[in-house]
């Protein structure tokens, strides 16, 4: 298996160095050759438990949260709110 | 006897009979902590002014007469990626090496609530991602028994600690045997839990699906306390089960007579140490002689386990681990010219590479082209993982095997080698992907030295049935509860 | 070729945000327009380790919405993950639903230019919205306010079933009133609380095959998006008739310029890494609970819309009016349902002087003390030739103000017409034969000297007098006389 390391990089925001994609590469699709040894399945299930069904929450809204306290561990704030590069899109 | 030496049972009894004070106990530990932590490298953060704080408070209420929990006064090391409010919660990891969380995880509020002492945070493979705490981006702990030997992981801090005495329990986290394997290479006890009895709210998340907060102790009687502590439904986590739990320390018994108990070939195969092999039947005899009825199984997707918990674990991971962004907290790079940029020099300094590896392995198998023959087909397997093990379940009531295929290894000697490094984990991850109990303890000791685990696995909320066989076990053998002696 | 050569072909998505108390995965407010990051915790910032409890009444909602446009309800679904990086996204991805939606294969019927159709509706699905950048020129970065994180939405996503920007905004239109009939969302388009994406293709006319489809995004009206439609299209004709090829690309339409601009090609497409949102179970519905909630959805709008062209024989324009508030709707329908006075002047009335009074007033139809039933005795009482239309006017500025019945008010500020014709007569009489300069000027052909006539009749009965019964003795006299 081929894995194109630069464009998963691309998706996962991760910079590999040029030096470092060799071993990146290698150490990925070694773990890939090791697990597609998956043995033939019916592929018509899908991915859901209706036995363990889920519990849903009362709608009812409380406020707990300061938003000093929420912020503190932000890298850089102003006027209240969280700064980041100036986004173009 | 020094205090560090005392289980937690015993140290709750001598505490509620006025031998001593929870202020005198927390005072042993933290002496111990300093004494030895320099060796261990256990420790994270030692919250050593709250711990004594919180031990005088437990004793003003001794003094006026409140009755008190059992964990009440007694000292916790807590895995550092438990979210504690006001104290640094680091994952070991660059990325969140200065996140204070204003929130505490749903397992740190009851153990307030029961008066517990929080002794500080212990050390882990950064993100919990590691089977050795090699990965940890501030130190690599040592094995209590050898300190040239890693403790294993990823709870290495979490196990370590309580075999050096340096705390009597702690918390840890189970992925894919991160409570049992460090619990296996140091020599206590540690229990993975039913997946869905103990709530996630406020564990930093590796793979939603698997992770599992558990105790580990010294002694099959302090595990089976902390986890009465911790286990119950929890509003904040819509995957804890809607049910009610025993108190499992007061319900311990060693009567094992007439439990047929499993031995899976697949787990006595080739990839595992003779003296590992040898030592995990010895203690099969033991039970055996104990009224225990002993049956030769097979679960033959074993062999496909470890391949779907790399699998679903990476995907989950690379998914979990996005949020680190630099963004909204955490770790964010000096040097920056665009968003984008931002993002991933960000992410590229805040990562040590066994996470990049696991989040552009989850990546991958979770792109478009390949979601279903790795992710979509991981999961159908666990399926079918499930359903074997609920099959042997119909004729057993315990599945006993060896918790790693060999004892600790030397730091550094399989850093960096994926491959040798996952496969330290090869008996433990089919539990985390069939969401079982296990329980791993001490079962002698290898020509190295180095402590043999072996793994009891239960049907899903068959706890006591584990903890009475373990009970079993520590009390034919002679207590385990030693604390190591450092090396 | 020219455009009536080609056919349009759209298809929309609908995001619209429930009005719930709470957010959808935890227990913030669900409010807009409060001061930034204050309606925020650690579970809708993100933070490490938080998770998600599923708000039940977004379930509750969406399935209304399913009933509503008539799709089948998943009675077992789940959600998945969304996985993309941007700085309003906290935990870098959205739990959304991907193959199993809660409501799916539905429809809702339209009216275009009186002519009704039926548009396929493909999903309905619940998802999170996301918080807020704020830009500003003199600071060289961008803001984020978390608020609208967790918001909870429903995406719409409908068939390529338009022909037209027409059919387009009739849809949306639709939509926007549902959502307010069986109120669960806001519908304030300033506010964001309801959005839509679009999808355009062009083909030749009678091609039964659909041409390659762009998408655009970042459209905030209802009349942006028939702007955005027409805009497309032709660019894309344009395109096709210089022989060039359409590109499956997105698009982000700039309303302020009216034109759109390349915001990513195919090659681009986001892979958004979709997989089941471990955090959260499998939604498991029982079936009575699914269709006890298809017996509160209300007759809906664009029933009504038809129900009251054929049955009132009200114009389609003045229905869409009366049917698009539910406020309206419902007095409509009341004072209607009294029998006492024509559907047409109920509608009048409301789309007139009450629509009028609200606006200059700022009130809602709730705020007025005048009642349904009371503009239908008002109203009956025109028909009857009690009181003029001027004089219902004035009564009107009263009932709107005061908790008074409508005869009451006319009877105390002497509105009432002398409709008793003995009465009437007697005084035309009597001002005919005083005024017999201005009959002669009649009968000379001066046939404005009629209007003074009756101003003077007029004048004599105070006002009250009925001046069509007035004007109908004035004419009897002079040819008697």
């Amino acid at each position: 298996m081929k894995v194109d390391i630069m464009h998963i990089a691309k998706l996962s925001r991760l910079k590999i160095e040029e030096e470092q994609i060799p071993k990146f590469e290698k150490d990925v699709e070694n773990i890939l050759s090791m697990v597609q040894n998956l043995p033939e399945l019916d592929d018509n299930g899908a991915l859901i438990d209706p036995d363990n069904p889920m519990t849903l929450r009362e709608d009812k809204a409380e406020q707990n949260f300061k938003r000093d306290e929420l912020l503190k561990n932000a890298p850089a704030t102003k006027a209240g709110c969280v700064v980041v590069p100036k986004v173009v899109e | 006897m020094e205090l560090y030496n005392f289980t937690a049972t015993e140290l709750s009894d001598m505490l509620k009979e006025k031998k001593v004070s929870a202020a005198e106990i927390t005072k042993a530990f933290t002496d111990r902590i300093d004494a030895v932590d320099d060796k261990i490298n256990a420790f994270v953060t030692v919250t050593k002014d709250l711990a004594l704080a919180k031990a005088e408070e437990v004793d003003k209420k001794l003094a006026a007469g409140e009755a008190l929990s059992d964990l009440a006064g007694i000292p916790i090391a807590i895995k550092d990626n438990i979210c504690t409010k006001d104290i640094l919660t680091t994952c070991s990891s660059k990325m969140l090496s200065e996140f204070v969380p204003p929130y505490n995880a749903t397992v740190i509020e009851k153990l307030n609530s029961l008066d517990y002492v929080p002794l500080g945070k212990v050390n882990m493979d950064e993100f919990a991602m590691g089977s050795s705490c090699e990965t940890s981006y501030f130190k690599k702990t040592s094995n209590p028994h050898n300190t040239e030997y890693v403790p294993g992981g990823s709870s290495g801090g979490s196990a370590a600690c309580v075999s050096a005495g340096e705390a009597p329990l702690s918390l840890g986290s189970d992925t894919g045997g991160s409570i049992r394997l460090p619990s296996a290479y140091c020599g206590v006890v540690g229990l993975k839990p039913t997946y869905s009895s103990v709530s996630r709210y406020g564990l930093i998340a590796f793979a939603s699906s698997l992770d599992q907060i558990g105790p580990i102790g010294r002694s099959v009687s302090d595990v089976a306390m902390l986890y009465s502590a911790i286990c119950g439904k929890d509003n904040k986590d819509a995957t804890t089960a809607n049910r009610e739990y025993a108190d499992f320390k007061a319900d311990l018994s060693a009567d094992i007579k007439g439990k047929v108990i499993g031995l899976p070939k697949e787990y006595f195969s080739d990839g595992i140490s003779d003296e590992v092999k040898k030592n995990v039947m010895s203690a099969s005899k033991v039970l055996e002689e104990n009224g225990a009825v002993l049956k030769e199984i097979s679960l033959p997707s074993t062999d496909f386990a470890l391949n779907a918990y790399y699998i679903i674990s990476s995907a989950e991971a690379s998914s979990n681990l996005a949020r680190f962004d630099g963004v909204k907290y955490g770790f964010r790079a000096k040097d920056y010219n665009s968003l984008t940029e931002m993002y991933e020099n960000t992410r590229s300094e805040g990562f040590g590479d066994e996470v990049k590896r696991r989040i552009l392995l989850g990546t991958f198998v979770l792109s478009s082209g390949y979601y279903d023959a790795y992710y979509k087909k991981a999961k159908l397997l666990q399926q079918r993982i499930l359903k074997e093990f609920s099959g042997e379940f119909t004729s057993c009531d315990v599945i006993l095997t060896p918790t790693a295929p060999d004892t600790a290894f030397k730091i550094g000697e399989n850093f960096g080698d994926p491959l040798k490094m996952y496969a330290a984990d090869i008996c433990t991850t089919t539990v985390n992907i069939a969401g079982l109990p296990a329980i791993s303890l001490p079962c002698g000791k290898g020509a190295n030295g180095m402590p043999i685990g072996m793994q009891l696995i239960g049907n899903k909320f068959s706890e006591q049935n584990l903890l009475n066989t373990a009970y079993c076990y520590e009390k034919a053998v002679g207590e385990f509860n030693t604390v190591a002696s450092i090396k | 070729m020219s455009a009536s050569d080609y056919e349009i072909v759209v298809g929309l998505e609908v995001h619209a945000e429930l009005n719930t108390k709470s957010k959808i995965y935890c227990s913030c407010n669900n409010k807009f327009g409060l001061e930034v990051n204050t309606q925020c915790c650690p579970v809708c910032m993100g933070m490490p380790g938080t998770l998600p409890t599923l708000n039940e009444k977004v379930v509750e909602y969406a399935i209304k919405m399913g009933h509503a446009l008539n799709c089948s309800i998943n009675r077992i679904c789940k959600q998945d993950r969304k996985n993309y990086f941007y700085p309003d996204l906290p935990k870098a991805y959205q739990i959304s639903q991907f193959d199993i939606p809660l409501c799916e294969n539905g429809y809702v019927d339209i009216l275009v230019d009186g002519v009704e159709k039926r548009i396929g509706v493909t999903r309905i699905h619940i998802e999170e919205d996301a918080g807020k950048l704020l830009h500003s020129n003199n600071f060289d970065g961008s803001l984020v306010d978390f608020n609208r994180c967790g918001v909870p939405l429903i995406e719409i996503v409908s068939e390529p079933d338009f022909r037209s920007s027409a059919d387009a905004k009739a849809y949306l239109e639709t939509i926007k009133s549902i959502l307010q009939y069986i109120d669960i969302s806001d519908c304030k388009m300033q506010e964001g609380s309801i959005r839509c994406d679009v999808n355009v293709s062009v083909m030749k006319k009678g091609s039964s095959e659909f041409g390659t489809r762009v998408e655009m995004k970042n459209i905030n009206s209802f009349s942006g998006a028939v702007r955005a439609i027409e805009y497309e299209a032709n660019r894309q004709m344009k395109v096709l008739d210089e022989g060039g090829e359409i590109t499956q690309e997105t698009r982000r339409w700039d309303d302020a310029k009216g034109e759109n601009v390349l915001l990513r090609s195919k090659e681009d497409a986001h892979d958004y890494r979709y997989f089941p949102e471990p955090d959260l179970l499998t939604i498991v519905l029982e079936e009575d609970y699914v269709n006890a909630l298809k017996d509160t959805i209300p007759e809906l709008p664009n029933k009504k819309l038809l129900r009251y062209t054929s049955e009132y024989g009200l114009k389609q324009n003045d229905a869409g009016l009366i049917v698009e508030s539910v406020d309206k709707s419902t007095f409509f329908e009341k004072a209607v349902s009294l029998n006492k006075c024509s559907p047409k002047a109920v509608c009048n009335w409301i789309l007139g002087d009450i629509t009028k009074y609200l606006n200059e007033t700022h009130k809602e139809l709730s705020d007025i003390m005048l009642t349904p039933e009371k503009l239908a005795e008002l109203i009956s009482m025109i028909e009857s030739g009690k009181i003029s239309n001027a004089a219902a006017k004035q009564a009107f500025e009263v009932l709107v103000t005061e908790d008074k019945e409508p005869l009451e008010v006319v009877e105390q500020k002497g509105l009432l017409q002398i409709s008793d014709d003995s009465e009437l007569e007697q005084i035309v009489n009597k001002v005919m034969s005083e005024n017999s300069k201005s009959i002669e000027d009649y009968k000379n052909g001066k046939t404005n000297a009629l209007g003074y006539l009756t101003g003077q009749c007029m004048k004599a009965t105070k006002g009250q007098g009925n001046p069509s019964k007035m004007k109908e003795m004035i004419l009897k006299f002079i040819e008697n006389s």
